[in-house]
């Protein structure tokens, strides 16, 4: 068992001939990830790492039954990518590219509340069910298969995160990186709810990031929900001054809550177990 | 990106936004000349030019500005110029600021406008929203930063709308905002005051725009006493306009490297300079760091895609801060190929010669690879198997060395 992507689930890449695409699928294809179509409005090649390719999305998504879309195209046209794999009413998109425009995003998502498509990232690692499946640029040698959710906001932190989890002696149901970019496709809320209903996950370790009000948000959803597995945030404290806002009305939608320290003390009052280093997040997991 | 107050106020213009007469200055003759050209009779409103806020209530560095901040109301001639060089070439520091503050080079000379009625306004990118959020409070009079600073945190005090995807203000939202203020002057000034500071959002991709305050006169004309533009970054490339503004005056030259190569780069004590790819993992090593009484000099983000002349790049950047002792470098791979780091590591120590310590630890794409291409280098460095061990090897390296 796991959340959102494993052995089976059929997955078309949309901008498969890049560079980076094409070095990151390689891998995912020997890892076991059931890569089946590309995606490259004017195609010149009918197949590339022996994977069918199509000019569009619906023509993937007919041919193959494809149910999920990993987009590498760059940011300047990620916004069409974007939107074509959601009105193909796919079940799941996610999106590694980084840079995307804030306002193209705010299109998008509004464009997302008319679907049950699921938008994960821009700007993240993607998901990975360790020994399974793999949408995304993960470095695949470190995870391991185990019964713990990951659910992060910080890219490179989750890959910490694992070795730690994996140094203890736990592994990993799947991890899910929902991406660090000002507006993102999913929040924390959604992706607990799934590793909720996933029998194979134990506990949920959720890793918070600098800036923005989306631990606020989740904060005040958690408070008010059943609390069926733990639940551990990860909050990094802050030494610099990155967290600070340069101007008001980022401080009004946080409620003047910006610093981690800030953020932790409503995670823990939502019920949450909360800790600030990697060595008590697996002292945590292990008492539990 | 983020412009000065004066920049922010010449778009305002631009799109038609009513903006005191003000001229800006470089020195206290330069004021003072501006002063007497923009009203000349005064009163005057001095205003340091910052890339943040908060500046009434901030302090300045140097004492000979004495206790008032960067925001100063002058009513004779004289006081124009001698105010003006107790701000210029001064570091102001205020609550949007780090503890460092930042360098005034220039002022803002204003005519003073008399506002009857003062309110704060905002259009913000909500993320949990994904859309736009027009923020409304109302001013008394002599309501300063501070004030509002207090006020965020009752709600109430707040007029908070999601404006979805509309552009421009529905009739709807304008009777909430008239309601929320008691505005009672002109309904289409207001409207279209609203419409026109949407447009300069909207048209420019930004991501905040602030008027902290709007001023109504008397006679009913509405004023933008302040303004502020946060741009997004990631949009920029289809405002070339907006591109020309930047203004890299407060940052230094290691600050200014830095952006040109896409790196996050900060500037804390003395101590390590350490280089990593994340900035969740950046706080994660400073805080490790700090409990092994290691301090951090300065952090280095090389963001993705980091390939062998970002990195070079980056130990050069590193290495031209006098304050850094040692290197740590922590590259998680998954995007970033672990290999094309070591072989810029390589190419950066046969050039310049490694005159202080370096640990480097690599996990993910292609790791092996790059640790055989170090460890055959035959250059004075240490490989880490992970964080912890990483600090403690440099913090032994750095003693040895002293």
């Amino acid at each position: 068992m796991a959340v959102l992507v494993d052995k089976n689930t059929k997955i078309m890449v949309q901008g498969i001939t890049g560079t980076q695409a094409s070095f990151h699928i390689q891998r995912a294809i020997k890892y076991g990830t059931n890569i089946v179509a590309g995606v490259v409005p004017n195609k010149k090649e009918d197949t590339h790492l022996g994977v069918p390719v199509f000019n569009t999305v619906k023509e993937a998504k007919e041919k193959t039954k494809a149910t999920a879309s990993l987009i590498f195209v760059p940011a300047k046209s990620a916004k069409a990518a974007i939107l074509e794999a959601i009105d193909a009413k796919l079940d799941l998109i996610v999106v590694i590219t980084s840079g995307i425009p804030v306002s193209d995003m705010m299109e998008i998502r509004h464009e997302l509340t008319k679907t049950k498509t699921i938008l994960i990232g821009p700007n993240t690692p993607g998901i990975i069910t360790p020994d399974e499946s793999y949408m995304g640029i993960f470095p695949d040698n470190i995870h391991k298969s185990g019964n713990i959710g990951i659910i992060s906001r910080s890219s490179t932190l989750t890959y910490e995160v694992v070795l730690e989890l994996n140094k203890a002696g736990f592994g990993e149901s799947t991890v899910v990186g929902l991406g660090d970019d000002f507006i993102i496709g999913t929040g924390f809320i959604d992706i607990i709810k799934k590793f909720n209903a996933d029998k194979n996950t134990k506990a949920i370790v959720l890793v918070g990031g600098i800036g923005g009000n989306y631990e606020l948000e989740t904060a005040h959803v958690y408070a008010e929900m059943t609390k069926e597995k733990p639940v551990i945030a990860l909050m990094i404290e802050d030494p610099t001054s990155l967290s600070i806002n340069f101007g008001l009305a980022p401080d009004i939608l946080c409620r003047g809550i910006t610093t981690p320290q800030e953020k932790k003390k409503l995670l823990e009052s939502s019920g949450m177990i909360v800790v600030d280093n990697l060595s008590d997040l697996t002292k945590c997991l292990s008492q539990l | 990106m983020n412009i000065y107050e004066y920049q922010a106020k010449k778009i305002f213009k631009n799109f038609g936004i009513s903006i005191p007469a003000g001229m800006i200055a470089y020195t206290p003759m330069e004021a003072k000349a501006a002063a007497l050209k923009v009203s000349p009779d005064g009163p005057w409103i001095i205003k340091a030019q910052i890339q943040a806020g908060a500046r009434r209530n901030g302090k300045f560095l140097d004492k000979r500005a004495g206790k008032q901040g960067g925001i100063r109301l002058v009513r004779n001639i004289d006081d124009v110029a001698k105010n003006a060089d107790e701000m210029l070439e001064n570091t102001l520091v205020t609550r949007q600021t780090d503890a460092k503050g930042r360098l005034v080079s220039r002022v803002y000379i204003e005519e003073y406008v008399k506002a009857t009625k003062k309110f704060y306004l905002g259009i913000v990118s909500d993320r949990i929203s994904a859309s736009a959020m027009l923020l409304i409070m109302p001013l008394e009079e002599n309501d300063d930063e501070d004030i509002l600073d207090k006020s965020i945190e009752n709600t109430e005090n707040v007029l908070k709308i999601n404006l979805g995807l509309h552009k421009t203000i529905t009739n709807a939202v304008l009777q909430k905002a008239i309601d929320f203020m008691k505005y009672a002057g002109d309904v289409a000034s207001l409207k279209s005051f609203f419409n026109k500071a949407l447009k300069i959002f909207y048209a420019n991709d930004a991501t905040m725009l602030e008027i902290n305050p709007v001023g109504i006169q008397k006679n009913g004309r509405i004023w933008a006493l302040d303004a502020k533009i946060m741009f997004d970054d990631n949009a920029l490339y289809r405002h070339n306009d907006i591109l020309k503004l930047s203004d890299e005056v407060g940052i230094d030259e290691r600050e200014s490297t830095a952006s040109k190569y896409g790196f996050q780069y900060k500037e804390l004590d003395n101590g390590i300079g350490i280089i990593t790819n994340g900035s969740g993992l950046a706080l994660n090593i400073i805080n490790e760091a700090q409990k092994q009484n290691l301090e951090t000099a300065c952090f280095l983000n090389l963001k993705g895609g980091v390939d062998r002349d970002k990195i070079a790049a980056s130990i050069r950047l590193i290495m031209t801060n006098p304050t850094v002792d040692g290197i740590f470098i922590n590259i998680l791979g998954g995007f970033s190929r672990c290999n094309l780091i070591a072989d810029g590591i390589i190419a950066v120590a046969n050039d310049l010669g490694l005159n202080i310590p370096l640990v480097a630890r690599f996990e993910g794409t292609n790791k092996e690879e790059a640790i055989n291409i170090l460890q055959s280098s035959g250059l004075p460095l240490k490989i880490a198997p992970d964080t912890y061990t990483g600090l403690t090897m440099l913090k032994e390296a750095i003693e040895e060395d002293l």
